[in-house]
């Protein structure tokens, strides 16, 4: 469905030293650094498929995201989407894909969604009865009797992206570019959205590509990830392999039914927390038998879940590792 | 291009800016009782100037009623129709929501064009409508038939420069970071339209006629309507707004291949 080889895109940038004088300086003479967003990035994603693109704040996933909708033209590489050339920006490309931006808005401010919605039936030539049968269905499952009479304007922000995520489906797109469409919603906005998601995508078969920070949304949808770090890619495989290769130790979480003492807990693992009613311990995969026995028998224990390290903690580990690798090679890289 | 796609896509369009305008009715009054003082502050400067002389470079008064009065008929259509939209586009740039309309699969210059339309500043139209009366009334005599005939083919390309002149200066948008400043440019130029063209000495005469056709859009048909107006320079002023539009178009393309969008 998807297919990149070899991704570049490079920008210009033009670079200013702080103060007035530099400032004077830069309107005759000026410096542009190329600054590398995507730097060589590969990878095919099947029809059907939902993958999480993860990585650090300007990593790339953006701009690779808006150069599989065409919106952005690669410096280098070669990239298709369901057979179509993205940048050519063929009407029809664009009847089969959407891009959902969790931070910027297709909704028209001053009046009812339902205007946006009627605006893109148009614009994407949706027969009435299909229109009809996809509003009532997407009114249903996001739950929008009561807004799209509203004027946008008046919307809570949750209200609002639910209709944005039903404004970008009324042409049922193929496949959906999703850049964080959960940011600043509340926690159960965002059980919402993803449920509505994972629903689309296996009822229609669509191809999904999510873009989020919270870990939760790529937990939930994502069987596979992409990370990409400085515009490179670091690693491309399932969620499960990632943090079991970053992070292969689990986690015990016991509840106790009274207050020990840390000299207890020591012996049984690296303590991650210690309160007076709970305590998490960490413990290489093959010890978890053992560590768990000897719990259970040497203290109060009420409950016990056996955990793996929370995404946050892999994926920041991760970009560390990524870190310390670069600053390496930057380093061979000078003569001594 | 499906022309009958893209007329009920302008159908569309419509509706919602019509949804938009009886949501603000109060915006009706307001902007009707602003519209018609402009038109009297517009006729100002001719008194002024004609106070001094009967007529100036073969113009009278009651004629120059007549390019006054396709001036303010062309700013009812320029803030009714174009204006709105060219703001729309620049905060479409602002505020990165431009991807929004590339990623729509219809022609992004129809779909920014189209987006929003303020009718009640058609009021400007009929002023303008009523200028051209009162001037005739006055002149004593009627415009020929064929007069009035070609003064609507002139309106067509009138329409046509000033929608391109648009499409230029929307596109210099991608290019400049702050924009906000466009729209003043833009109306400024405009207001150069007030004159009869033939009051444009040198160097500005020669801006007004070829590089922005002012003296196409307000003073043609002017002469159109006082049977002045040779035919050729009629031919001359289509073959002119059709070449105009022509390269706007090309531009517009050029600055889309030159965006990229706000935030990477």
């Amino acid at each position: 469905m998807i297919s990149v080889r070899g991704l570049r895109k490079h920008y210009q940038v033009h670079k200013r030293p702080p103060g007035l004088k530099a400032a004077l300086r830069s309107l005759v003479h000026r410096d542009y650094t190329a600054v590398k967003a995507v730097d060589g990035i590969s990878f095919d994603i099947q029809p059907g498929e939902r993958v999480g693109f993860l990585g650090p704040n300007g990593a790339g996933k953006t701009t690779t995201l808006k150069v599989l909708a065409g919106l952005l033209h690669p410096s280098e590489g070669e990239v298709t989407v369901d057979g179509h050339v993205p940048r050519f920006r063929e009407e029809a490309f664009l009847k089969k894909i959407m891009l959902v931006m969790g931070q910027k808005q297709q909704l028209l401010w001053d009046l009812p969604p339902s205007e946006t919605f009627e605006l893109n039936r148009a614009i994407y030539d949706v027969p009435r009865l299909q229109y009809k049968q996809t509003l009532d269905e997407l009114v249903s499952l996001l739950e929008l009797e009561e807004l799209i009479g509203k004027p946008t304007r008046q919307l809570s922000l949750g209200e609002r992206m639910k209709c944005e995520l039903a404004a970008a489906l009324i042409h049922r797109p193929r496949v959906l570019f999703l850049d964080e469409p959960t940011i600043g919603l509340d926690v159960s906005m965002q059980v919402t959205m993803r449920a509505f998601i994972k629903a689309y995508n296996e009822q229609t078969g669509a191809t999904l590509i999510l873009t989020s920070h919270y870990m939760d949304d790529v937990a939930a949808l994502c069987p596979r990830v992409i990370v990409i770090d400085k515009g490179q890619l670091s690693y491309d495989g399932s969620l499960d392999a990632l943090v079991q290769r970053v992070r292969p130790e689990k986690r015990v979480v016991l509840r106790l039914g009274q207050p020990v003492d840390a000299a207890l807990l020591t012996p049984l693992g690296k303590v991650v927390s210690h309160e007076p009613g709970s305590a998490v311990l960490q413990v290489q995969q093959d010890a978890v038998n053992a560590t768990v026995g000897r719990a259970l028998s040497t203290l109060p224990v009420t409950d016990l879940t056996v955990e793996n390290a929370p995404l946050e903690e892999v994926m920041s580990e991760l970009f560390q590792e990524g870190k310390a690798r670069r600053a390496e090679a930057a380093r061979e890289e000078v003569p001594a | 291009m499906n022309a009958k796609r893209y007329l009920r896509l302008l159908g569309v369009q419509l509706k919602a800016s019509g949804l938009l305008a009886l949501q603000y009715r109060a915006d009706f009054l307001a902007e009707g009782l602003t519209s018609l003082a402009w038109t009297f502050t517009a006729l100002a400067p001719l008194f002024v100037v004609f106070g001094a002389r009967p007529s100036i470079e073969g113009w009278t008064f009651h004629e120059s009623l007549l390019v006054v009065g396709w001036f303010t008929l062309l700013q009812g259509v320029l803030e009714g129709a174009i204006s709105p939209s060219l703001t729309g586009m620049v905060e479409h740039i602002r505020k990165g929501t431009l991807d929004f309309v590339l990623l729509k699969p219809a022609d992004a210059q129809f779909l920014v064009s189209t987006q929003r339309f303020l009718p009640w500043r058609a009021v400007n139209v009929l002023s303008g409508v009523a200028l051209f009366v009162y001037a005739f009334v006055s002149l004593g005599r009627w415009p020929s038939l064929p007069g009035v005939f070609a003064s609507l083919v002139l309106l067509g390309t009138s329409m046509l420069i000033l929608y391109s002149l648009w499409i230029l200066v929307v596109s210099a948008a991608f290019f400049v970071v702050k924009v906000d400043n466009l729209t003043y440019l833009f109306t400024s130029i405009f207001d150069a339209a007030r004159w009869p063209s033939s009051v444009f000495r040198g160097s500005l005469a020669w801006v007004f006629t070829f590089i922005i056709p002012l003296a196409l859009m307000t003073t043609f048909p002017a002469l159109a309507l006082l049977g002045r107006l040779p035919w050729t320079w009629l031919v001359g002023a289509v073959v002119g707004a059709v070449a105009f539009a022509a390269v706007a178009r090309w531009v517009w393309l050029m600055s889309i291949r030159h965006y990229t969008s706000a935030s990477s």
